[in-house]
């Protein structure tokens, strides 16, 4: 059973209409109509991306990202140690008091994996983009490239009630959409990503690859692994507990070191790392760990790569091949896109080109969310229920 | 059944070639007339023949195929005309306004016209629900 259902309604609440008006300033409208905020939401397993503006304008009012995290607090906490006695904290905060709060992540592997949390960050996502929360909210959320009809169903379900529809939209391609610069579409020279490019979107849970070349891509161009940041923190987890037992690191700050040193390619020994075990500051060498952990996620991002070129048309993958980019938390990997490109180049591919999405990497699906809530047309969009 | 029945009620009927000519606009580029279209005449009579739906679930249904047939028949005519009309202008005797376009023209991998202006996002979230609506049935 379905929570949803697609619903037509009259022109004068168009998000899509040239002619939208805030609802504040149309008289034609009943006094109680509330405005109507478009959201565009990349749910990440690690870190969430909302960007929101009003509908019937391109502003955008609130551009977060946020670690993808509940904090319920433990009982007994004296008074006064959260602020406000609040019982749920989130992002950032619930991991500042995390020896106060049990942390749950609401998200595994791209997907929702604990539905009440879920719940409690889409309510806190809902706050933070509308504090008064009295506007109507519709909002674009990315899924992972092959999520299944019960992920889709469960991101619903979360929703109810706090947005007041929804549509869902493969990560890659609002990546892709994201990344266009569009003021610069029709300029000479400008290589549109939406008409011709690969996208690789690796993030926490999951690894996400997808053809985009002008249309809407096909299950058969899109391509998600489960093998992303955290199987990477995982690897380099294990081989830190097996190379230094006992050393009491905690998988947090595993992470914060793999962010902050993550490689691919040749061993870039003598990698030094300070850390304090046990209250002692202790220098751990971890050049071979961390290239270990994350050369291994290209052995698994490789294969998809190539099973996606040959997807292409003989037509298009010269020039798709000059347009291969990637975003999310893993285009910060160093030397990830040289490594990949030489790979394909020794492999005799014609002439590639890997490049990282930039600094924006975070943000690139959200921001195509966004872009594709202030597009949609009244039917396409999903009614969630109350 | 009745779904399949009740979609040639009258006011169905009316659903269809609205949206017929509202994706044949879409396929000349025409958005602007198409919107206008869409948020006046059809949402008039989409309202209208939900009125005379057996349930939600059975306009929905309705609405849903028939957005999907008339896409595809538009999309059919669209490309069977740059097919037919060059043929016809050249047996005929350079009545072709145009040059003449390949006799085989090779399929491309989404079954849609060639689009005369960059497809808009609408148009790529359209093919993902059409897409969607394949899968699940």
């Amino acid at each position: 059973m379905t929570t949803t259902t697609l619903e037509r309604q009259p022109a004068a609440n168009s998000a899509s209409s040239s002619s939208a008006q805030p609802a504040a300033a149309a008289p034609a409208r009943p006094a109680a109509k509330a405005a109507t905020l478009l959201l565009g939401l990349d749910l990440g397993t690690n870190k969430s991306c909302v960007l929101a503006g009003p509908a019937g304008t391109n502003d955008i009012t609130v551009s977060k990202v946020v670690p993808s995290v509940v904090g319920y607090v433990k009982d007994g906490i004296v008074d006064g140690i959260i602020t406000n006695n609040a019982r749920i904290l989130y992002g950032e905060e619930a991991l500042t008091q995390m020896l106060h709060v049990d942390l749950v992540a609401p998200l595994a592997e791209g997907v929702i994996s604990h539905p009440d949390s879920a719940r409690d960050f889409m309510q806190h996502i809902r706050l933070l983009a509308d504090p008064s929360g009295k506007a109507d909210i519709r909002a674009v959320v990315g899924v992972p490239a092959n999520a299944g009809e019960q992920a889709r169903e469960n991101i619903r379900r979360s929703a109810q009630g706090i947005f007041s529809r929804i549509l869902l939209i493969p990560e890659p391609f609002l990546a892709a959409l994201g990344f266009r610069d569009d003021s610069r579409v029709k300029q000479p020279g400008y290589v549109d990503p939406v008409v011709n490019s690969l996208f690789i979107d690796i993030g926490g849970g999951t690894s996400d690859l997808c053809l985009v070349q002008g249309y809407f891509p096909t299950r058969d161009d899109q391509i998600s692994i489960a093998f992303a940041g955290d199987a990477i923190d995982e690897l380099l987890f294990d081989e830190l507990n097996r190379t230094y037992p006992n050393n009491g690191l905690s998988r947090i700050t595993v992470r914060e070191i793999k962010e902050r040193n993550a490689y691919v390619g040749p061993s870039r020994k003598p990698m030094d790392i300070k850390v304090v075990i046990g209250g002692k500051s202790r220098s751990l060498e971890l050049g071979d760990a961390i290239g270990n952990a994350c050369n291994a996620l290209i052995d698994k991002i490789y294969p998809a790569l190539t099973t996606l070129i040959s997807a292409a048309s003989s037509d298009s993958v010269v020039t798709l091949l000059q347009n291969i980019i990637i975003t999310g938390g893993g285009s910060q990997i160093k030397g990830i896109d040289t490594v990949l490109q030489k790979r394909l180049a020794d492999d005799g591919y014609e002439n590639p080109k890997v490049r990282l999405a930039g600094q924006d990497f975070q943000r690139y699906v959200a921001i195509g969310a966004l872009k594709a809530a202030r597009a949609a047309r009244e039917n396409q969009w999903q009614v969630l229920l109350g | 059944m009745a779904a399949a029945l009740h979609r040639f009620d009258p006011p169905w009927i009316k659903v269809g070639k609205l949206y017929r000519r509202i994706f044949f606009l879409r396929s000349e580029g025409e958005t602007d007339h198409a919107r206008e279209l869409e948020e006046t005449e059809l949402a008039e009579a989409t309202a209208q023949a939900r009125r005379h739906a057996g349930s939600e679930f059975e306009a929905e249904s309705i609405l849903q195929q028939l957005i999907a047939d008339e896409k595809e028949r538009v999309a059919d005519a669209v490309a069977f005309a740059e097919i037919l009309v060059p043929m016809l202008a050249d047996r005929l005797g350079g009545l072709a306004a145009r040059p003449a376009a390949p006799a085989v023209v090779a399929p491309r991998r989404p079954k849609v016209s060639p689009p005369v202006e960059p497809r808009g996002i609408a148009d790529f979230i359209d093919d993902m629900l059409t897409q969607e609506r394949r899968a699940s049935t």
